[in-house]
């Protein structure tokens, strides 16, 4: 009764048990490997474990060696009566002994429990299943029916005897707008292939359902700027041009030199460092120094002297008697005064701009006068104003950090000349052109090629086996 | 203070704009791909009229573009294929990478592009907006076929605006409708006027290339992207407008004549000049040697009638060879010919492009190969009266009138005597061109000279009258300046002052333009002594 209780509370059959589908956690204290945890060690559980254990390793062990328990061998495979042959045997020993060597020993399997045998060695796993499934195929082959595999091959091999059309490509690539084949079609007519699709159909439907694109906004229809796409060079950039003409285009070109060689002309001067004679000395710092304060030291004392007299002249203001009061408070009388002060100043201010008002319909002449100046003055600003504007429509825009620049003039000079089309070197390049027009129409914004930046400041080091070198 | 307070910089102008990176943050594209796509629906960066107030304050060069403009953007389908284009790009290198090579295949067949069809029909909704623009298509194109086949800018595009510039030609060259030709010493210009339209484009020189660094590729790729479609559709409606098929069979790169398919050659304008100007070189066959430029002389021959053709082994497309006995002129650049078949003229190539702008076959002597050319004469150019105009010019004026200067030339070199009456001449045309009333005081001396002698003594005769012819011109003109001194005289003080102002101005010009001449005049003079010179030494 003992020993069920004890199995049966072992194999956890007690009604006080714990389902073992629940997982529960108990309160993890502290590490795991405590010497807390070596009770674990001390339970009935665990020590039938380690019987169960030393009792499975004797019983390999007794197989290992006695090919089986050993209990139940044979007397004759455990015991051996000794017969003591040691003379005899010596001889035959010494002449016949031929004991195999250490390392072939060791090398033998020294366990009695057989190896297991390989089954597969003569017996195949579905044998009789591929049996009957060839068969089947033979049967079917035997009809005129191959399997697909089969099939597909000789398929494969018939088209290949077939000449080849070269690597099959399943899809040609799609060529877009630069394909040198393409068609056009009439774009401007009423059934173009652009709105086939949507002839028919209501606008507001194509409209939600974006079919239809939305309509470009008329203010896109004009340009930035008015100049011509194509500006013509002027007569003097023929290539065999009259004199006059290569003349004055000599000279617009001399003129934009002499204006780049005034600016820089100009920098020079600015960051000149005075040579000896020019330097100052004391004596021209003095003299600067004093310029225009001897003349006007009369000036100054004339007014000095006024100032005082002035000043000498303010100081005598007559007090009224004042009753003595606390400083800040102001009397009844005093308040009264001020009253009737500023009353009168605002009737007297009235009364003025209702005289003006009243005198303004003689002046109505000069009034009308005045005013047709002023309309006149408004209306020459505003002309000024469009004409600004006019100019800088004319002009490039000012489109982002870098400034448009004129391109440089093409002009060849006198002796460059060609006496014949055979012996023109062109000058200027027509795609220099076409960038610099359309950023002088403020198509584009000017841009300039993008310069490389060193994020850090290069070192160079010499390795100090090349520093000893001398030559 | 009541109500709500205003903060700045959230209204108005400040709200209309928005800067270059916020809007590309908005289309969510990178920064390239927002050029190409501005350049591509043609959406321009705008110059704000009060700066400080968009820029919320500070002064900073930025780029500004309309708020509204940005929204139109999004509604562009492009957007999508350029996003998908950047996918494709990152799937595409990863492939390589890894070596994966048949994914790198199936990547590339299925490739995302467009077409730029629905941009062209919105930004030009008629055929009219698209002519307007064909000047800066036109040259474009023209500059893109010079390329070298390199792989600098893809070949397709260089292939593509070949074909369309060739196309272009045949157009002009079937409508007749060039007008002007210059060579100057960046590359040839031309004008054709096409259904009213005067269109200006400028073809580089085909041995020229310098490939600048400081130009935009990419964005000159993307507008000759754009400029191409633009040129396809345009080519297709010329063609349909001539009632000739599109696209016309092309060989290699030879310009062939496109025969019409029914009706009419070129549009029929009723001034008869025109038409004359039109037949030019029409029944004269041209050959061209080998060291002159074939094809632009080609097309203009082509395009006012002319027969042209070439040396076989220079190109495809040459109809007869140098042997044939009906050619007429042959455009040689040689300083001399050695065999010169009778009944041929041998000119320099300018003969042409300057026939072609006189709008008359100019004498032909002028243009013998050896000869110093005349100055080409830029066609571009407008003179206004009070103007330099350079003899030669005056002389195609005449030319053009109907008169013969032929002769006057040729006594002016020989005799010397004539030189002096030629600066006369000169005198005198510069004295008509100034004002009237130098001339009428000088007359006014004169006959009160005349009458003061005249009171003296002298014993009247009557003789015979003289039949005095009228010249009605004259007549007219002494009426014109009479009316225009009353008028002067009538004027008040004021207007006086400014119109005495004006006559100033006026005057200086002219008197600059006889500067210009007596220049003129010595530079000849220092010419023909030289000439004697040598003519002397040669002599002795």
């Amino acid at each position: 009764m003992a020993a069920v209780a004890e199995s049966l509370s072992f194999l956890g059959l007690t009604p006080s048990a714990r389902d073992p589908a629940t997982a529960v956690r108990r309160r993890n204290r502290g590490p795991r490997n405590r010497k807390k945890g070596w009770k674990r060690w001390a339970g009935p559980e665990a020590r039938l474990g380690r019987e169960i254990g030393d009792f499975l390793e004797d019983v390999t062990l007794q197989q290992r060696v006695a090919g089986g328990l050993i209990a139940e061998q044979p007397d004759a495979g455990l015991f051996f009566v000794d017969t003591g042959n040691a003379e005899k045997g010596r001889k035959r020993k010494n002449k016949i002994r031929e004991k195999p060597l250490h390392i072939d020993l060791v090398l033998q399997p020294d366990s009695k429990v057989p190896p297991p045998k390989d089954i597969l060695s003569h017996q195949i796993p579905n044998g009789k299943k591929e049996r009957r499934r060839r068969q089947f195929w033979e049967r079917l082959a035997q009809r005129g029916v191959l399997p697909r595999a089969e099939r597909r091959l000789q398929t494969r091999l018939q088209n290949a005897a077939a000449p080849p059309r070269g690597p099959p490509r399943e899809k040609a690539p799609e060529k877009g707008r630069v394909d040198p084949g393409r068609s056009f079609y009439d774009i401007w007519a009423d059934d173009n292939p652009l709105e086939r699709a949507l002839v028919g159909q209501d606008s507001w439907f194509l409209q939600q359902t974006q079919k239809q694109r939305v309509k470009r906004p008329p203010r896109l229809q004009q340009k930035p700027s008015q100049l011509p796409a194509v500006e013509v060079i002027a007569p003097g950039g023929s290539y065999n041009p009259t004199f006059e003409d290569h003349q004055a285009l000599l000279l617009k070109a001399h003129e934009v030199e002499v204006m780049k060689k005034r600016a820089e002309d100009k920098v020079e001067r600015q960051l000149r460092f005075p040579t000896a004679a020019e330097a100052p000395t004391a004596e021209t710092v003095f003299r600067e120094q004093c310029e225009g304060l001897l003349e006007e030291s009369e000036g100054e004392e004339e007014e000095e002297e006024e100032q005082k007299e002035e000043a000498v002249g303010g100081a005598q203001p007559s007090d009224p008697p004042r009753p003595p009061l606390r400083p800040g408070k102001k009397t009844e009388q005093q308040r009264r005064k001020e009253k009737e002060a500023r009353a009168q100043e605002l009737r007297r201010r009235q009364e003025k701009a209702w005289r003006c008002r009243q005198q303004q319909l003689f002046r109505l002449r000069s009034l009308g006068r005045q005013l047709r100046r002023w309309e006149q003055e408004l209306l020459r600003r505003r002309r000024a104003r469009e004409a600004k504007r006019r100019e800088m429509e004319g002009r490039p825009r000012r489109l982002g950090r870098i400034k448009y620049e004129d391109p440089a003039l093409e002009v060849q000079l006198s002796d460059e000349l060609a006496e014949s089309l055979r012996t023109l070197k062109p000058e200027g390049s027509v795609l220099h052109d076409r960038f610099k027009s359309l950023q002088k129409r403020s198509l584009i914004e000017p841009r300039e090629r993008a310069k490389f930046k060193r994020k850090y400041r290069l070192k160079y080091v010499e390795k100090r086996a090349f520093r000893e070198v001398t030559l | 203070m009541g109500g709500l307070e205003k903060k700045k910089y959230q209204r108005g102008s400040a709200t209309n704009y928005i800067t270059r990176n916020k809007a590309r943050k908005k289309l969510q594209l990178s920064l390239p791909d927002f050029r190409r796509l501005c350049i591509l629906k043609g959406i321009y960066p705008h110059e704000p009229r009060h700066k400080k107030k968009v820029n919320k304050g500070s002064t900073a060069a930025r780029t500004f573009y309309l708020l509204k403009d940005i929204k139109f953007l999004l509604h562009e389908p492009i957007v999508n294929k350029f996003r998908e284009y950047k996918i494709f790009v990152r799937k595409l290198r990863k492939a390589y990478g890894k070596s994966e090579w048949g994914t790198a295949e199936r990547l590339k067949d299925n490739k995302p592009t467009y077409k730029l069809d629905h941009i062209v029909k919105e930004r030009y909704p008629t055929f009219v907006d698209a002519l307007r623009d064909l000047d800066d298509a036109l040259s474009m194109c023209f500059l893109f076929s010079t390329f070298p086949r390199t792989g600098k800018c893809h070949v397709q595009t260089i292939q593509l605006c070949r074909r369309l510039a060739v196309e272009f030609l045949n157009y002009v060259i079937a409508s007749r409708s060039l007008r002007k030709v210059f060579l100057s010493i960046k590359g040839i210009y031309y004008q054709a006027e096409v259904l009213g339209q005067p269109i200006t484009w400028i073809t580089p020189y085909a041995f020229a290339h310098d490939h600048p660094t400081d130009v935009d590729y990419r964005v000159m790729a993307t507008f000759t992207e754009f400029y191409t479609t633009l040129l396809g559709f345009v080519n297709f409606r010329l063609y349909h407008s001539l009632n000739l098929h599109y696209p016309p069979k092309i060989d290699g790169q030879a310009e062939v004549e496109v025969k019409p398919a029914e009706g009419k050659e070129y549009a029929m304008d009723s001034e008869s000049y025109l038409e004359k100007h039109k037949k030019l070189f029409e029944g004269l066959r041209f050959f061209l040697n080998r060291e002159v430029p074939r094809e632009p002389l080609a097309f203009v021959i082509r395009c006012f009638g002319g027969q042209v053709s070439w040396d076989k082994s220079l190109c495809i497309g040459a109809t007869y060879d140098v042997s044939d006995p009906s050619i007429t002129h042959q455009i040689v650049d040689r300083p001399r010919v050695e065999q010169q078949v009778v009944g041929r003229y041998y000119l320099q190539p300018q003969w042409v492009f300057d026939s072609v702008n006189a709008k008359l076959c100019l004498p032909v002597a002028d243009y013998f190969p050896g000869v110093l050319l005349p100055p080409h004469l830029s066609p571009f150019v407008t003179e206004q009266e009070g103007d330099y105009i350079p003899p030669e010019k005056l002389k195609l004026l005449a030319m053009q009138r109907g008169e013969d200067p032929g002769e006057e030339t040729e006594e002016e070199e020989e005799e010397e005597e004539e030189e002096e009456e030629d600066d006369n001449d000169k005198d005198e045309e510069e004295e008509e061109e100034d004002e009237s009333e130098k001339e009428e005081e000088i007359k006014l001396k004169k006959m009160e000279e005349q009458k003061a002698q005249s009171n003296k003594a002298l014993p009247v005769k009557v003789t015979a009258g003289k039949v005095r012819l009228e010249d009605k011109q004259r007549l007219e003109q002494e009426q014109q300046s009479e009316e225009k001194r009353l008028a002067i005289m009538m004027m008040k003080k004021r207007e006086k002052y400014l119109y005495k102002k004006i006559m100033f101005g006026k005057k200086r010009k002219i008197r600059e333009a006889n500067k210009l001449a007596a220049k003129r005049k010595a530079h000849d003079t220092a010419l023909k002594e030289e000439k004697k010179k040598t003519k002397k030494a040669r002599r002795a």
